[in-house]
């Protein structure tokens, strides 16, 4: 490659290039490398996530089944939780965010490299324990380890520690790569670039980035707590003797919500880019979506009692927690409503990221709207803790994390390798995952309502239409498994094998479209003026206007002259 | 589910509410969706419309939500009231609870639940109560957190060690409701379930006194034996 003019030159945080790859992939705080190893290890933890979810829904194929044991079936349910949240959906996200957004705004870098290298790091040592744990003894605990059954009196073994250890270290690492988010959009966007001039998937990003600062500490000290109480005969969580059982609800509580609300807020900026790309035109209403956007971090997060309706709490904090859940369906239903609207009387190319948007959007909806039902407080005391509770989080942030995370993979998979994610494979894997989905979850909505089966549990009993729900949920959640690997695989060949997409495959008009696909490691040798929230639809105006112009005049100066 | 309780008809009629309003959204998103995709195949290749992104439609959207959001807030909380108050105790039922919900503590614990009944007796699993009676668990937990579930005759409701969760309910008509444990609360979760008998008021005492004599004569003989250095 042609060495290119570099017109500012910042040293931190790049990679001599003459070190073996590992030792760079070690070193690295460039936020392109760390943004591509938290999405690949993001996806390793996906597919293992995947293959416990489908071990747990064998178990569940029969009634009364023995295929795990019930230490086996929590345990497995305990490393499904924290898998699937800290080590796939939030990296996964994060992972994005750390590589899309400084891209997007035209820095040159990070404004703290190595606090997100440490974050990293943090990752990376969070997922080890956790994964060394599970070789010695996992949690037992569940999704999420409630207190006291967390406690060492009733799990004796250091599976909890080790849960604890994992997801704090992990925690710890997620707000340290959010902080640096935050600086970087904060200090670093491009000559006029206001805020209102932000892509909104960099805007996402600054949302949510700030959300994780907020509630990771709040889990990194319940986390602190449950560590004093198990090996230092503290009585946080304890009852009687001034502990409470219901203080670890209302902490650990307050960062799951926060969590879903975090990869809900993902999951939108992406397809807010995609939908608005792909059907040639500005985000419809980007200011009320961005300003939804920020709501539904701050309401959504004041929800968290919604979590804990059957709880011995006054009903007042219950009506509270309903307001807030329900508060929710107009910042929701804005951007969703934005989102529509932006594809109404657009040329909109059916591409695979486009498809798995509307995918996300559809699956979404469903798990919103379930969600809604289990706000309501009468109605919580019937839903919660039932299957139905389960399909609910599933639709919702499957959709989020999963279709809408892979329509950001489709989407700056050439950005990030410089090619094109297989079109054709991407559509099979993404009707796949839809029926799987669809098959998988549905049933459980039944099986919840009507029947009472709750959640957690490693055997049901007997009923007729207990056993169906649960046959057809399990070979949906393999088919969902299968859609799933496609595309993982499809990332994996397209890596190396993928058709060359250039650098602005899809005509997009943000500015990581407007630098190389991989970028240098500066990102950019030369900025535009930003001067609108579409730079690169100016520039390419900017450029068929001269160029219109110049034929104009070379077809002129053509003309024989009389 | 069938309910049994004046207080689970309201949960039933909410539960109907929530799942007209969850069907009306997921329908209004998906077809709004299929509408704007359909749209775009039948001007493929024409330029990109611009819709102006009024403000005022903006703001009749929210308020439409708005109005959604707070409707169901309404009824949410006028049949979450109704479904918490206390029932009244009927003709048929026990003659001693008209005043006073008849007061049953549900204990759970690793993985049973025992009931202890005002005149001393207790039974583990099953619980029996009189029909047509105004009833109030007093639900406690021995250890980790539990969740009572017997969804046709009372809301779910939290055991939480160290605090007192109250629940009402009044079976109307004699009949065997059952539930599992709803949290989950250690290996043997699954099998933590509970049976709710409800059966006439005479019936019922029966049980209280058999129970109580039952239990007062193996104690005896428990206390007998240890006396008779039988039992170390």
């Amino acid at each position: 490659m042609s060495p290119s003019p570099r017109p500012e030159l910042v040293a931190d945080g790049y990679n001599s290039s003459s070190r073996p790859r590992w030792a760079q992939l070690a070193t690295t705080a460039d936020h392109k490398e760390i943004g591509q190893i938290l999405i690949c290890a993001a996806l390793g933890f996906l597919f293992i996530a995947g293959i416990e979810l489908v071990l747990m829904r064998l178990q569940l194929l029969t009634p009364e089944n023995t295929f795990l044991s019930p230490v086996g079936f929590n345990r497995m349910l305990s490393l499904y939780g924290a898998t699937s949240v800290f080590l796939f959906a939030i990296p996964f996200a994060l992972g994005f965010f750390y590589y899309v957004a400084p891209l997007q705004i035209g820095a040159r870098g990070t404004a703290l490299p190595r606090l997100g290298q440490t974050g990293l790091a943090l990752y990376v040592a969070g997922a080890t324990v956790l994964y060394a744990g599970f070789l010695f003894t996992p949690s037992e605990a569940g999704v999420n380890p409630l207190a006291p059954l967390s406690e060492v009196a009733f799990l004796s073994n250091n599976g909890v520690d080790a849960w604890a250890t994992g997801t704090g270290l992990a925690t710890l690492g997620f707000v340290f790569l959010a902080i640096n988010l935050v600086a970087t959009l904060r200090v670093m966007r491009a000559p006029g670039m206001a805020w209102r001039r932000v892509p909104v998937f960099a805007w996402a990003a600054t949302v949510s980035s700030w959300l994780l600062i907020v509630i990771g500490p709040v889990l990194l000290a319940a986390l602190t707590m449950l560590m004093i109480d198990r090996n230092y005969d503290g009585i946080f969580f304890a009852d009687g003797s001034g502990g409470a059982p219901l203080l670890w609800q209302h902490l650990s509580w307050i960062f799951f919500t926060g969590t879903y609300m975090l990869l809900l807020i993902f999951a939108f900026g992406a397809i807010a880019e995609i939908v608005s790309t792909f059907s040639r035109k500005p985000l419809f209403n980007r200011p009320v979506t961005m300003a939804s956007l920020a709501a539904i971090a701050v309401i959504g997060t004041l929800a968290w009692m919604q979590n804990m309706l059957t709880a011995p709490m006054g009903i007042g904090w219950k009506y509270y927690a309903m307001a807030m859940s329900l508060a929710l369906v107009v910042p929701f239903g804005l951007v969703i409503f934005n989102l529509i609207s932006t594809l109404v009387g657009g040329t909109l190319r059916m591409r695979a990221p486009v498809l798995f948007a509307l995918g996300a959007i559809s699956a979404i909806s469903i798990g919103l709207a379930a969600e809604l039902c289990h706000s309501l407080v009468a109605a919580a005391w019937h839903l919660k803790n039932t299957t139905d509770a389960t399909a609910a989080t599933h639709f919702a942030l499957i959709g989020a994390a999963v279709l809408a995370g892979f329509a950001a993979l489709y989407y700056w998979f050439p950005k990030m390798t410089g090619r094109t994610m297989g079109e054709s494979l991407g559509r099979i894997s993404f009707w796949t995952i839809m029926t799987g989905l669809l098959l998988g979850f549905v049933p459980l909505f039944f099986a919840g309502d009507k029947e009472g089966q709750v959640v957690d549990a490693y055997k049901y009993f007997d009923n007729g239409a207990l056993t169906t729900y649960n046959v057809i949920a399990s070979i949906g959640v393999l088919i969902l498994f299968l859609g799933v690997l496609l595309t993982i695989l499809n990332a994996i060949f397209s890596r190396a094998n993928g058709p060359a997409a250039g650098h602005d495959p899809w005509a997009g008009d943000t500015l990581e479209w407007f630098t190389l696909s991989p970028p240098e490691p500066h990102n950019f040798d030369v900025l535009p003026d930003v001067r609108s929230a579409r730079p690169l639809r100016d520039i390419r105006e900017a450029i068929g206007h001269r160029t219109r112009r110049s034929e104009q005049a070379a077809a002129r100066e053509s003309q024989p002259v009389a | 589910m069938a309910p049994h309780s004046p207080g689970t008809d309201q949960i039933d009629t909410l539960l109907w509410i929530g799942f007209v309003a969850a069907v009306i959204l997921v329908i209004a998103v998906n077809a709004a969706l299929l509408y704007a995709v359909r749209r775009f195949r039948s001007e493929r290749g024409a330029t990109p419309r611009q819709l102006s992104s009024g403000r005022g439609l903006q703001f009749r959207v929210g308020a439409l939500l708005t109005g959604f959001a707070t409707l169901l807030f309404i009824l949410a909380v006028v049949l979450t009231d109704n479904a918490r108050e206390t029932p009244t105790t009927g003709e048929a039922g026990l003659a001693s609870a008209k005043s006073e919900p008849l007061t049953i503590k549900a204990t759970g614990q690793q993985w049973l639940w025992r009931y202890d009944y005002p005149n001393g007796a207790f039974s583990y699993y099953k619980l029996v109560v009189p029909a047509d009676t105004a009833v109030q668990l007093e639900l406690l937990s021995t250890d980790v957190v539990h969740t009572w579930n017997v969804d046709e005759l009372a809301p779910k409701a939290d055991a939480v060690p160290g605090k007192t969760h109250k629940v009402v309910f009044s079976a109307d008509e004699p009949g065997v409701f059952e539930g599992n444990s709803a949290t989950l609360s250690g290996q043997a979760y699954a099998s933590m379930r509970t049976e709710v008998e409800a059966v006439s008021p005479d019936k019922y005492e029966e049980f209280v006194e058999t129970q109580k004599s039952e239990i007062e004569e193996a104690q005896d003989r428990v206390v007998g034996l240890i006396e008779n250095g039988e039992v170390p």
